[in-house]
């Protein structure tokens, strides 16, 4: 006897939609990147349901789940919503089957920073952590031998750290690793925008053009200023799902923004210290009283850093959180070598103003620019990639919401 | 126990003038309110109170309740009544009842009549009170006459032959065979095939626990071989069956060379004919391209692979399920076939087993893995089994791309209905049970067949495995899909139901059947002609040839009665005169009752 409707399974079935191809083993392969629960998912949707920051702009995680168990890897790379997801764990603690799936998202985090890159670079760093300590270490060992190599007199008497390494060996060797991390991000960030916008249907009319203008800058200034800076849905949409109204010295998004700030911050010194000392105003690495504002940027932003690290080690060591209760690798590497970097930057601070110049001093030195090249030439290819990537899909996510209100307006 | 609030108002009429011909006790029933709420049963009990051969009349809450019965049975004894009439439900509901009622009374049962004045009344003129009454009232007139004129019957004992016969030698037929040997019956398992086993025995490894269906043939085998109750007749097919309840001759024939036949007495027959697998058509989700098979066929590639499974001499690295193939089809076979979904599950955990890393879609539409089976599913999934749900309206397409791989698209509801391709090694069409042609043995023995084909049971949970037709059982998949161990479960029905009539040595059968007046008889030959039971010979009376009636063949349908021109045949329980005093008193009702309602 002839089934239902043989002539419809005999066309080439639903049309009109762009078909996505699974990827078997998907799933197992992002198991590498730590969703080893998520398989437990029945596609139930309480996690959507519950979480803060789900809007009709970006709901997650079930779909997303849903994406890795199919094996639809190209839609996977291509959601905002990876991004949209700041880990508060509500999701985790409502689930009827324990599938995790906070966990989840961030192991597609993880998964998407090595999808986004071409180098399998940063794949092995996530799916090896004992090999991507190793690249770390040999790394930063690697910079120190380079530096070393052009290393001068250490001067006893006055604190001489350019006569040590000479200043333009630290310049060109920054500028050659920051020309590679660009080229990395923009090659990372191209692969994203891209997927992204075939998915969400973006064209570059949209955020160019007469009309497309204001909504690309309205986006620039939603995704830059008010959320990355501003930090507002980490702060206001998570706010409820903060464990007993923590104080605001223990609040997530504050210990998180303290460390951006605090990043930024000593980036912006940095730069200042090197515009100040190419217009001739001032030689780096001469002392300065604290009130100097190049110097009192950097302190504070130092001062902010460590705050910020130190207490993200704190709970995660002590898994004093419910997103901090589960640590991969790759969040103890980031978080070791920021707070390294960040430590040994002060550490570089207090010898140059102890009076006397410490021998201590100028090996601190060049392990603390040893350690920064090592975390920035990492930057593309591990955890702080995000920096780079949760930006460009709150660009998206801000796109998606202003159309969703002139939708709904007409 | 009589309650406070039952309402019994009672009327007892004795000893007036002169002696009644019969003492008969009527009780209208209220049904809660079922009845009472659309006829006025106390009018119904008013109405009857006056006439001269009821003794006792009274109208109660519920007539099936214990205490009710024990007023009857104490009113039965105290007043001598040797007529009952109770105006209630169906007589399909309650006619045990009330025969029981009686025969513990003392009053023999078919001195009892089932009046229905709820399907007939009340359910039906909901919105009309009085002319549901009346029609109540008529109708329990009748029931009076009826019983007026009533005679005690006895039920028809019959002497039964302690053996069976088994038709299929499936697993259901095979465990019912032991099983009945076991009872001390004598058995005769018939099996059209030149071996037994059936389905069963050409799988592996079988859900729930993946014992191998193979190997527990085997065991079944072994002891049906070793039961010496048993007699096993291969390559041979029932072929006719004559004689009565309880003793059935059939006659069996052998497909030997020559053909040889076998007849057997047996006191009943278990039909155990079971399944055919729904072979889809070609073209249907791709059926005929290479690479698409149906789960008979990939059963047999998975119970023959012990590693990884290979197709065309290819490793097969994804495989791709589409359930509800040939079931739940809105033009075709709409049922479930209830044992595909856990056989699919469970044959896609051993393939897991033998590669782990072999990747599984399966695209359902319902998931049926019952009871303690999902607990399969669980595990299928654990295994990394991906299950996907495609709309009724959209069902998958199963192709070959342009460059020769074969790729599935469905529609995934829980991805927000997003069409997806599944680039794929194996596609298995999840195809269930289908009835199994058999329509020689089906008109042979008169087996009911259901809309679906497949045969009917009397009744789906009080009577599984019985049929209408007197000492002919049913058990496994003849009577709708079912997996090997509810297959078991029924042949062990049909066993208990086979040994609950046989071993006793006698039946008691129900006395309602013709009667003929051989004084009256002439013999036209219509009775026999129009009976469907062949209960109906021609024999020589005093030199004169006159019908007889087989008791134990007829079934009291009256047919007969009525083509008699001579009215020779009566109906015991509804003879001419009942009948006639029905309608008189039905007609009488009606017109004493238009003046009174008025």
């Amino acid at each position: 006897m002839m089934s239902l409707d043989v002539e419809k399974t005999a066309a080439p079935a639903p049309l009109g939609k762009p078909v996505a191809v699974v990827t078997p083993g998907l799933l197992s392969d992002l198991a590498r990147f730590g969703a080893t629960d998520v398989s437990a998912c029945f596609s139930c949707g309480t996690c959507t349901a519950v979480c803060p920051l789900v809007d009709n702009d970006a709901t997650f995680p079930r779909r997303i789940i849903r994406y890795g168990q199919l094996g639809l890897r190209d839609e996977l790379l291509s959601s905002k919503e990876l991004w949209t997801c700041y880990h508060c764990g509500l999701c985790t603690e409502s689930c009827p089957q324990s599938a995790d799936p906070a966990q989840y998202m961030a192991a597609a985090r993880r998964y998407a920073i090595a999808g986004y890159d071409r180098t399998r670079l940063a794949r092995t760093l996530y799916t090896h952590p004992v090999v991507g300590a190793g690249v770390a270490t040999v790394l930063a060992g690697v910079f120190a031998l380079f530096l070393y190599a052009f290393h001068g007199e250490r001067s006893t008497t006055s604190f001489q750290l350019f006569r040590f390494i000479p200043e333009g060996v630290v310049h060109w060797t920054g500028v050659a690793v920051m020309v590679l991390v660009a080229l990395a991000a923009l090659s990372g960030i191209v692969t994203m925008v891209a997927g992204i916008a075939r998915k969400e249907g973006v064209a570059w009319r949209d955020v160019w053009g007469r009309v497309g203008r204001g909504h690309g800058w309205s986006a620039v200034w939603s995704a830059g200023a008010v959320e990355s800076l501003g930090q507002r849905r980490y702060r206001e949409d998570c706010a409820e799902a903060q464990t007993d109204r923590e104080p605001l010295y223990r609040r997530r998004w504050f210990i998180h923004a303290m460390t951006m700030w605090g990043f930024t911050g000593l980036l912006l010194a940095t730069m200042s210290d090197y515009a100040l000392s190419v217009v001739g105003l001032r030689r780096t690495g001469t002392p300065e009283p604290i009130w100097y504002p190049v110097r009192l940027l950097g302190t504070v932003a130092g001062v902010m850093l460590v705050y910020g690290v130190t207490l993200m080690l704190v709970n995660r060591l002590g898994h004093l959180n419910r997103a901090s209760r589960e640590s991969a690798a790759s969040d103890w590497l980031f978080l070791t070598l920021l707070w390294v970097v960040a430590v040994s930057g002060f550490l570089v601070e207090l010898s140059l103003y102890v009076g006397t110049a410490p021998a201590w001093g100028y090996w601190i030195f060049l392990f603390h620019v040893s350690v920064a090249l090592d975390l920035l030439v990492l930057l593309p290819f591990m955890k702080f990639a995000h920096a780079l990537y949760r930006p460009v899909a709150l660009f998206f996510h801000s796109l998606a919401s202003q159309s969703t209100r002139v939708t709904t307006d007409a | 126990m009589t309650t406070d609030h039952e309402p019994s108002d009672s009327t007892t009429v004795a000893g007036e003038s002169g002696e009644p011909r019969r003492r008969i006790g009527v009780y209208v029933c209220h049904c809660g309110g079922n009845i009472s709420d659309y006829v006025d049963v106390a009018a119904v009990r008013d109405a009857v109170a006056g006439d001269a051969e009821v003794v006792h009349v009274e109208t109660t809450l519920f007539a099936c309740s214990d205490a009710t019965q024990n007023d009857m049975i104490e009113m039965i004894e105290s007043q001598h009544l040797d007529g009952l009439v109770v105006a209630s439900c169906s007589p399909k509901l309650h006619v045990p009842t009330f025969r029981a009622v009686s025969r513990r009374a003392g009053l023999n049962p078919f001195e009892y009549t089932q009046v229905n004045i709820r399907e007939q009344c009340s359910w039906v003129h909901s919105d009309d009170r009085a002319g549901a009454t009346a029609k109540a009232i008529g109708l329990v007139r009748a029931g009076i006459a009826k019983t007026a004129h009533s005679v005690p019957l006895e039920p028809i004992t019959v002497e039964t032959t302690p053996s069976a016969l088994v038709v299929g030698a499936g697993v259901a037929g095979m465990r019912a065979a032991t099983g009945l040997a076991d009872l001390g019956l004598r058995v005769y398992l018939i099996e059209r095939a030149a071996t037994l086993g059936g389905w069963v025995d050409r799988w592996g490894p079988m859900y729930p626990n993946g014992a191998d269906g193979h190997q527990l043939i085997e065991r079944l085998r072994e002891q049906v071989a070793t039961r010496d109750a048993i007699t096993v007749v291969t390559n041979a097919e029932l072929v006719a069956k004559s004689g009565n309840f309880g003793n059935y001759d059939v006659d069996v024939r052998v497909m030997s060379d020559p053909p040889t036949t076998q007849r057997f007495r047996v006191g009943s027959i278990v039909v155990a004919t079971g399944f055919d697998t729904y072979q889809p058509e070609v073209g249907e989700y791709g059926y005929g391209i290479d690479g698409v098979v149906t789960l008979a066929e990939f059963k047999e590639l998975v119970d023959a692979t012990p590693g990884p499974l290979r197709v065309g001499g290819r490793p097969v690295r994804t495989v791709t399920y589409i359930y509800c193939v040939g079931s739940r089809q809105p033009d075709g076979h709409q049922y479930c076939s209830r044992y595909c979904c856990a056989a699919t599950v469970h044959a896609s955990i051993t393939v897991a087993d033998h590669d782990a890393d072999v990747a599984q879609y399966h695209l359902y539409r319902d998931i049926r893995t019952y009871g303690k089976l999902e607990l399969l599913y669980q595990e299928s999934r654990r295994r990394g089994s991906v299950y996907m749900k495609f709309p009724d309206d959209t069902p998958p397409a199963v192709r070959r791309d342009d460059a020769g791989h074969l790729v599935v698209r469905t529609t995934d509801t829980l991805t927000e209905g997003m069409a997806v391709d599944i680039p794929t090694d194996l596609v298995v069409l999840v195809t269930g049970m289908v009835p199994r042609e058999n329509h020689d043995l089906t008109s042979l023995l008169k087996l009911p067949v259901g809309g679906d084909g497949f045969y009917n049971e009397i009744h789906p949970k009080l009577r599984p495995v019985e049929t209408v037709v007197d000492g002919v059982l049913i058990a496994g998949t003849c009577q709708g899909p079912k997996n090997s161990f509810e297959s078991v479960a029924s042949g062990l029905a049909a066993v208990a139901q086979s040994g609950a009539t046989l071993l006793k040595g006698v039946a008691e059968l129900d006395p309602l059947v013709v009667n003929v007046d051989q004084d009256r008889c002439t013999w036209c030959g219509a009775c026999q002609e129009v009976c469907p039971y062949g209960a109906i010979d021609r024999i020589v009376c005093d030199g004169r040839e006159v019908a007889t009636v087989n008791a134990l063949s007829c079934k009291g349908c009256g047919g007969c009665a009525a083509f008699c021109a001579n009215e020779a045949i009566e109906l015991l329980g509804s003879t001419t005169a009942q009948i006639e005093s029905m309608i008189d008193g039905m007609l009488e009702g009606s017109a004493r009752d238009e003046e009174l309602m008025v």
